[in-house]
């Protein structure tokens, strides 16, 4: 079983890199994006192990707090 | 002193037979229900040394009117009060028992309560709090209440005299729910210990929300959200170990020694410090990594670690000697200061000065993050509130700015101005009011507009900036940071130095 898991900007910038596509897997604690915000690079990490099934921002957008970035198939504990 | 120790004494009946026996019994039936896993007696003794736990009151009943003018007995009144050894120190303990009453606090539970915190106040020692209670008895009404009172009361007495530690391993609901936010430490058991001021029946009669008991006051919520308790753990039996765990770094009360333990070696070598922290001030490390590097066993006791993630607070020891950490985190959120980190680190600065736990403080901060939705959540009044924390603490401070440290987050950050005892600063340190590309487009205003190129004059005055104004050698002739020392340099100075504070002669 695996179920949606989204992965969320934990503050407001830009989106300086992004490192991962959809389809990859990626393990617990990989970076994803790279935020620019506060003059520093701010990696967005992968909340749990799985696949990426979206990716919604693209480099150089501007984005929120909150805003959903990427989402993930994870497996179901 | 007579002690009683319910599991071996009383439930094995070597005590003696006669008008105890019914007492006895009923203790002994106590059902233990789903989904938990220890009685409220068995998880006391599962805390002290060889479970000797001795029980006080054990045989203080109270009692529900029934019809009729006949009463049912409520064996203890549903909570076991007493004192055990923990790592050889005296420890009072109060374990609420969810099978009297669905532990509910009765008038003569709250006077046991209040006996046991009165108990260790006098004689200086922790109080552990194992809550597992619906909250105030209902049919008793005021006095319900009036005794849920007197043990918030206690609470706040003790709170300047000993440490206070609250696990939540079922609910604690209403008002059984202040009580543990009254204290210094709250563990609760994931899935389990559930803490709300109202109960998700009265949250749909009251309001018509419908909500889930763990979105209103599960163990996820209150770690990562709210950030009323402090450590999420998986079972009971981790909960406990936790308690244990935690109590190692903690005097007995105020003013008492803090508890030494052989030095040991960090985990990870001091020459692996180098390659963590990346040249350039911008790219992001993990500042865990960087304290596995310093402290003994390389291991932090860290508390809230889910709340405000961008500042990491604990504990940890450094050559033998507990240390209160806190530490910029530039992995998450590059290391912000906000209104949420700033509660986080000034309940935790609190704490230490208290106790006269040295508190470290780790520095690679950007700033406070700017904007209306900060300042509307008050950030001016809990900045402040950190300020106040670390200049009003009675413990040693010692602070180590590893990076960047800019404008009102330098200060709050246990800088020297606020009574930092000693500080140092690594050699890549950039000390400002704020970063090399904000402080140029404000001084070098003019120039910038005229250039035919500003991103290129921009990046060679910031260089230029950081050259002459930020290097931590202006610092160190203002007498601000004591030494610019080497990261691999820093766990001897730092244990140098408490050791000049009278801490960690072996």
């Amino acid at each position: 079983m695996s179920k949606q898991q989204e992965v969320r900007a934990e503050l407001a910038g830009n989106v300086y890199k992004i490192l991962v596509s959809v389809g990859d897997e990626v393990n617990k604690g990989d970076q994803l994006i790279v935020l620019e915000s506060m003059k520093m690079e701010i990696p967005v990490i992968a909340p749990k192990a799985g696949t990426v099934t979206a990716v919604n921002t693209s480099a150089d957008s501007v984005i929120a707090e909150g805003d959903v970035l990427v989402v993930m198939e994870v497996p179901t504990d | 002193m007579m002690t009683i120790n319910i599991e071996t004494d009383v439930l094995a009946g070597t005590l003696l037979e006669g008008p105890m026996q019914e007492r006895r019994d009923r203790l002994a039936a106590l059902p233990i229900k789903e989904p938990r896993d220890l009685s409220a007696r068995n998880r006391a003794v599962a805390l002290c040394d060889s479970g000797a736990f001795n029980e006080i009151m054990a045989m203080r009943n109270g009692y529900r009117s029934e019809a009729r003018g006949a009463t049912t007995p409520l064996p203890s009144d549903g909570v076991a009060i007493g004192w055990g050894l923990i790592h050889g120190r005296p420890t009072a303990i109060a374990s609420h028992d969810f099978a009297v009453a669905g532990g509910s606090i009765g008038s003569v539970f709250a006077d046991k309560v209040v006996r046991l915190q009165r108990f260790a106040i006098d004689n200086g020692m922790p109080i552990i709090y194992i809550n597992d209670s619906g909250g105030a008895r209902i049919h008793e009404g005021i006095e319900a209440l009036d005794g849920c009172g007197r043990i918030f009361a206690q609470n706040v007495r003790a709170k300047k005299r000993v440490p206070q530690i609250s696990v939540i391993m079922g609910p604690c609901a209403g008002a059984a729910a202040y009580s543990p936010a009254l204290t210094d430490w709250t563990i609760m058991v994931s899935g389990q210990g559930r803490l709300f001021l109202t109960g998700p029946e009265v949250v749909k009669a009251a309001t018509g929300e419908d909500v889930d008991p763990e979105d209103l006051g599960g163990a996820g919520l209150h770690t990562r959200d709210s950030g009323v308790a402090h450590l999420e753990v998986a079972d009971e039996r981790e909960a406990l170990r936790s308690v244990i765990g935690l109590l190692s770094f903690l005097p007995q009360q105020r003013g008492g020694e803090l508890p030494l333990q052989a030095p040991r070696e960090p985990e990870r070598s001091v020459q692996e410090l180098a390659d963590l922290i990346p040249a350039a001030s911008h790219v992001a490390f993990d500042v865990r990594h960087v304290l596995s590097c310093i402290v003994d066993g390389g291991t932090t006791f860290e508390l809230s670690a889910k709340f405000s993630p961008s500042v990491v607070t604990g504990f940890a020891r450094l050559n033998g000697v507990p240390i209160g950490i806190v530490a910029s985190q530039p992995r998450r959120r590059g290391g912000i200061l906000d209104a949420k980190a700033a509660q986080k680190v000034a309940r935790f600065v609190r704490f230490c000065g208290r106790f006269g736990v040295p508190i470290t403080t780790w520095v690679d901060v950007p700033g406070f993050i700017p904007g209306a939705v900060e300042e509307r959540r008050a950030v001016i009044t809990h900045g402040a509130d950190m300020l106040d924390a670390y200049a009003d603490a009675d413990a040693p401070r010692l602070t180590v700015i590893m990076r960047k440290a800019y404008g009102g987050a330098y200060i709050a950050m246990g800088s020297r101005s606020l009574g930092a005892d000693f500080t140092w600063a690594w050699p890549q340190s950039e000390i400002a009011v704020m970063g090399p590309e904000g402080a140029v487009g404000i001084l070098n205003r003019r120039e910038l507009a005229a250039a035919d190129d500003p991103r290129a004059v921009r990046t060679a005055l910031a260089a230029q900036y950081r050259a002459e104004v930020t290097h931590p050698f202006r610092a160190v002739d203002a007498g601000i940071v004591d030494d610019v020392i080497q990261p691999e340099q820093t766990r001897a100075a730092l244990t140098a130095a408490l050791q000049g504070l009278g801490l960690g002669l072996h």
